[in-house]
């Protein structure tokens, strides 16, 4: 998160120059990724089988933001960047500072599933329209602040590379010139929360915004998102709506606008049916030797293979996308693994406090990682013949 | 969008087309026609509900809960529109053979191990999702090799139909490796999907198989292995060479949401992704002039003016628990029987029509399938129960001379263990921890547990390997379903289907050879030991399905036994003559110009290919065929008037 905190120490401004905007969108893999184990945390803490709704609900979500940290993947190769994710700097401790926001906000913790999960949630997802106005205000106030000005930035610094190239002779005519075998496409990863695609000019890296800001926020003033518009897909209500909708217990009817509550149907939200989690958790709270302290260990070394397998991904493996789902699995398996575990300390277990993934990565989990990864690719094999020998 | 409607509703109604069944022929045929703009009425026997989310999550769940994962295990029995179950079978030890209860009636020497589902989406609910393309000479073995029956269209005929059967069923496959086989005709094709990637263990198979080669001795003839791998329904990464690209369809009732094939490996019954294909995605496209009716349950054709027929009977019920259902009748220009081939020919029968031939319900077919297993070396870890049921297969028993002496088969490499054969992996935790006890009650003493167990487990499982060799049954008029509404009717009132079955000689010495061929693939393989055992057991039981067979006199005795593919097929097979089958190359019968009989039914032969692409191929010629019937309906008449000069 070390790149999102310093640009939102800077103040919201449009990026400069195209080493700037890669910045900013180095900041954007970030952002997206700091909801991921937020959300995942409120997911896993359901008991399995229970809660249905509120889960797929929220799983949809997740897919979601692993597809905008593609997209934004794709933004910053298209721009000639290098996407960085699989170092401990990538990863936000939790509770987290909200970036491009109020810092008056509340830190974004991890929390089970509870009223006040969906709170947090809605808080992260929050549209632009429900943010309340300070007179004379000149801060950061929303994630969606932060996307508006990449989007003026992808649209002027791609007009004034136009402009050197014609006027001044400079190489290139656009700022699009990064590797097009870098782009991670449908063939990749698809078909969950709208479809990936590869992003080589203003037109597509646009759309790239657009998609990632819609689905969050909802379009334009209204509960929905774009995806009908932009995949031919079933209206789905936005991430803040998706949410407000278990929190109230009732989903959205027909004519429901959103500064209304959830008028439709009831759903099925037991909020007893979740492990209850002390969010602030770190590895060392777990006894050592013991064997949660292990698990917890285990988890977060899986979780760095899994950032280290995108890397590869997001700079000219696209394929190994392929090999990162399985470990996408594995996360949720460790994670009700531990969250079946009674806190370690007898007194937070009275309370009914279950031990949890904490998130918690360091150096020598990538180094372990890269090795792995490697391998994996090394061993790597397609059904094609020629490409394979024993 | 899908528009549903009720018996009640269209009690009396006249429509286009009248399409009794909602599986992988009647969608195609409804979406086909209803996207012509014809107004088309479905009637599904069963359930629906797997429709909507909530409902697939809900049979995902009742998989997850059955004890014993056969099949039909994701679905609730319906008393009103009943179906059969492996289970319903039972062996017996004196003499040996089997009993059977539930749906089926079975007469024969042999019992007919296969069952289906009548439920919204039909068997394809179950099925593996595999579509491999049968052969050009599968379509002519009459011809070629002097047994079975020949098909009235060619191989290049349907190919046309083969492609967009692969394409709205939406296959992945490697067309190139296909083509190589000789059942693509077309070297630059190309599948909409790549193909699902092989398991681990079909590495170690390519490994140590490719290029060895085994001689089949009661053929005559020495095969050159090669592990193929196997097209399939089912989402993988998108073939960027496919002409015009190709998005894969996501799950039915949610929105934004799909997954390729993940490996959760229980494709049969049921898919949590939805990364198998399913009849209920082309629902999705239904046009607003296709209605379906679910819980409506055809006992009858009703007979027109001179040879046509009027439209339907049926029966519509409210609970499934119960048979109790109301008589309702609708009434179409054609009617299409589009159920599974053993309930068109109950229907059939039941409505005596199209049967100048006598041919209904005769010729019944099935993949007698024989299983082998064995255990790889300690050291030699195959990784199974991960990934779809199999993903490649053995492709050279399939064609060839050594048809002329021995059914035909072909071998699929199992990626799930002994699952098959012998209930694994939870018969091996049975097993170990000494479950059932001894003869005189007491605990087993080898019985393990805890650590010991899990490595055990871990060692033992990951190296079981399983052939599933699923045989050629040729069309035998002898293999029949009937009926006898005195005696045997279900709770509704309607017939049961009576079956008789056996193997005949050419399909037991393909049985045969199959096991001697499956030995010697396994010492190729270099396995620990061959496990497979089909003879009595300790109790002195034989499977079901167990013979004794000899291929040649005074030669070797084999215990064998089969098991039902899932295929069945036969019972109203298609052929030019009106005198030696019940429909023409359209699957229109022969009797009546109105009345089409589509699906596994109207199949001359099957091959040794699942045969669901085949017959989707034919329902999309029957649907372009139905088209044009239609519109000639619909032309004015010129009468010539007197005065007409």
């Amino acid at each position: 998160m070390i790149t999102a905190y310093a640009l939102t120490r800077s103040g919201p401004k449009p990026p400069a120059d195209v080493e700037e905007l890669r910045t900013y969108l180095q900041a954007a893999l970030e952002v997206e990724h700091l909801t991921i184990p937020v959300y995942m945390t409120g997911m896993y803490t359901i008991k399995p089988g229970t809660n249905r709704y509120a889960h797929d609900a929220i799983r949809s979500v997740v897919l979601e933001e692993m597809l905008h940290l593609t997209l934004a993947a794709n933004l910053l190769n298209a721009v000639g960047g290098t996407p960085n994710v699989d170092n401990p700097r990538f990863v936000a401790g939790y509770p987290a500072q909200l970036p491009f926001s109020d810092p008056s906000l509340p830190k974004i913790p991890l929390q089970h599933f509870s009223p006040q999960a969906l709170d947090t949630f809605m808080l992260i997802e929050r549209p632009r329209s429900f943010v309340p106005s300070k007179p004379g205000q000149t801060g950061w106030t929303s994630i969606g602040q932060f996307y508006d000005l990449i989007r003026q930035g992808l649209i002027d610094l791609e007009e004034q590379q136009r402009r050197d190239h014609r006027d001044r002779g400079a190489a290139s005519p656009t700022i699009f010139t990064g590797p097009p075998e870098r782009q991670v496409g449908p063939e990749d990863f698809y078909n969950s929360g709208g479809e990936v695609f590869a992003v080589t000019d203003l037109k597509s890296a646009l759309l790239a915004v657009e998609v990632i800001s819609d689905q969050g926020e909802g379009v334009a003033d209204t509960i929905w998102d774009s995806d009908d518009t932009l995949f031919g897909e079933e209206r789905q209500v936005a991430h803040y709506f998706r949410f407000k909708e278990i929190r109230v217990g009732r989903r959205y009817g027909r004519h429901d606008l959103p500064r209304t509550e959830p008028s439709g149907p009831l759903i099925d939200v037991t909020w007893d049916d979740a492990y209850p989690i002390d969010g602030a958790a770190k590895v060392r709270d777990y006894p050592e030797g013991s064997q949660v302290r292990r698990q917890a260990q285990h988890f977060n070394q899986r979780y760095a293979y899994l950032l280290t397998l995108l890397q590869l991904a997001f700079t000219g493996h696209p394929g190994v996308m392929g090999d990162a789902v399985p470990v996408m699995l594995e996360m949720r398996d460790l994670s009700e693994r531990l969250y079946r575990n009674p806190y370690p300390d007898p007194h937070l277990a009275e309370l009914d406090l279950h031990a949890g993934p904490t998130f918690e990565l360091v150096e020598e989990y990538f180094d372990a990682a890269h090795t792995e990864a490697a391998e994996t690719i090394r061993a790597r094999r397609t059904a094609t013949t020629e490409e394979y020998t024993p | 969008m899908t528009v549903t409607t009720t018996g009640s509703a269209v009690n009396g109604r006249r429509y286009d087309v009248i399409i009794v069944g909602s599986g992988w022929a009647g969608s195609l045929v409804a979406r086909h026609l209803g996207k012509q703009g014809w107004q088309v009425l479905v009637l599904e026997a069963g359930n629906g509900g797997t429709d909507t989310w909530a409902g697939y999550q809900d049979t995902v769940d009742t998989f997850s809960g059955a004890v014993i994962k056969v099949p039909n295990a994701a679905y609730r029995r319906n008393a009103a529109a009943p179906f059969p179950d492996v289970l319903d079978l039972s062996p017996t030890a004196d003499p040996p053979g089997y009993t059977t209860t539930g749906h089926f009636v079975q007469t024969g020497p042999l019992p007919y191990g296969t069952d289906y589902i009548r439920a919204l989406g039909g068997a394809a609910m179950h099925w593996l999702g595999a579509v491999p393309r049968m052969h050009p000479e599968d379509y002519a073995t009459r011809d070629r090799y002097r047994y079975g029956r020949n098909w009235p269209v060619s191989a290049a005929e349907l190919e046309r139909h083969v492609r967009e059967a692969e394409l709205l069923i939406g296959s992945a496959g490697d067309a190139t490796a296909q083509w190589g086989l000789g059942v693509v005709p077309d070297p630059d094709y190309e599948y909409p999907m790549e193909e699902i990637p092989w398991s681990h263990q079909d590495w170690i198979f390519q490994d140590r198989l490719d290029g060895k080669t085994v001689r089949d001795a009661l053929a005559g003839v020495d095969y050159a292995l090669k592990v193929y791998g196997l097209p399939q329904g089912r989402n993988s990464t998108p073939n960027p060479l496919f002409d015009g690209g190709y998005r894969p369809r996501g799950t039915v009732g949610r929105p934004n949401f799909g997954e390729r094939c993940v490996g959760n490996s229980s494709c049969t019954p049921i898919c949590p992704v939805q990364a198998k294909s399913s009849p209920l995605r082309l629902q999705q496209d239904f046009t607003d002039s296709v209605h379906l009716a679910t819980r409506c349950v055809v006992s009858r054709v009703l007979p027109g003016r001179g040879n046509t027929v009027r439209g339907v009977e049926f029966r519509e019920y409210g609970d499934p628990a119960t048979p109790v259902s109301t008589p309702y009748t609708a009434e179409a220009d054609i009617v299409v029987l589009a159920a599974h081939a053993i309930e068109n020919a109950v229907l059939l029968l039941a409505s005596e029509m199209a049967n100048s031939s006598g041919y209904v319900g005769c010729h019944l077919m099935d993949h007698p399938t024989m299983l082998a297993w064995a255990r790889m070396p300690q050291g030699v870890p195959v990784g199974p129960f991960r990934g779809p049921g199999h993903t490649t297969g053995l492709e050279c028993f399939r064609f060839g001379d050594g048809r002329g002496k021995r059914a035909p088969f072909r071998i699929e490499i199992g990626n799930w263990g002994w699952g098959w054969a012998t209930g694994a992996p939870l018969s091996n935790v049975g097993a170990m921890l000494g479950l059932g006890g001894d003869a005189k009650g007491e605990i087993k003493k080898e019985g393990v547990f805890g650590p010991e167990l899990r490595n055990r487990l871990g060692d033992e499982i990951n190296r079981q390997v399983q052939l599933q060799i699923a045989v050629e049954q040729h069309a035998d008029p002898a293999n029949r379903v009937t009926i006898d509404p005195r005696r045997h009717r279900d709770g509704v009132g309607n017939p049961k289907p009576i079956l008789h079955y056996d193997l005949d000689k050419r399909v037991r010495d393909g049985v045969f050879a199959a096991r001697k061929v499956s030995q010697k693939i396994f010492a190729a393989l270099g396995v620990e030991k061959d496990f497979t055992h089909h003879g009595p057991g300790p109790d002195g039981v034989a499977p079901v399905g167990y013979f004794k067979h000899q291929a040649e006199p005074g030669g070797e005795a084999l215990d064998l036994a089969y098991h039902g593919a899932g295929h069945g097929a036969g019972t109203h097979i298609m052929g030019s003559s009106a005198g030696s089958s019940v429909v023409d190359s359209y699957q229109r019968t022969h009797d009546h110009p109105n009345l089409f009989a589509v699906g596994c039914g109207s199949m001359p032969s099957i091959g040794t290919s699942n045969p669901t692409l085949t017959m989707a191929a034919l329902a999309l010629r029957s649907a372009e065929k139905i088209h044009r019937d239609l519109a000639e309906l619909h032309q004015p008449v010129t009468l010539a008037t007197e005065g007409t000069r």
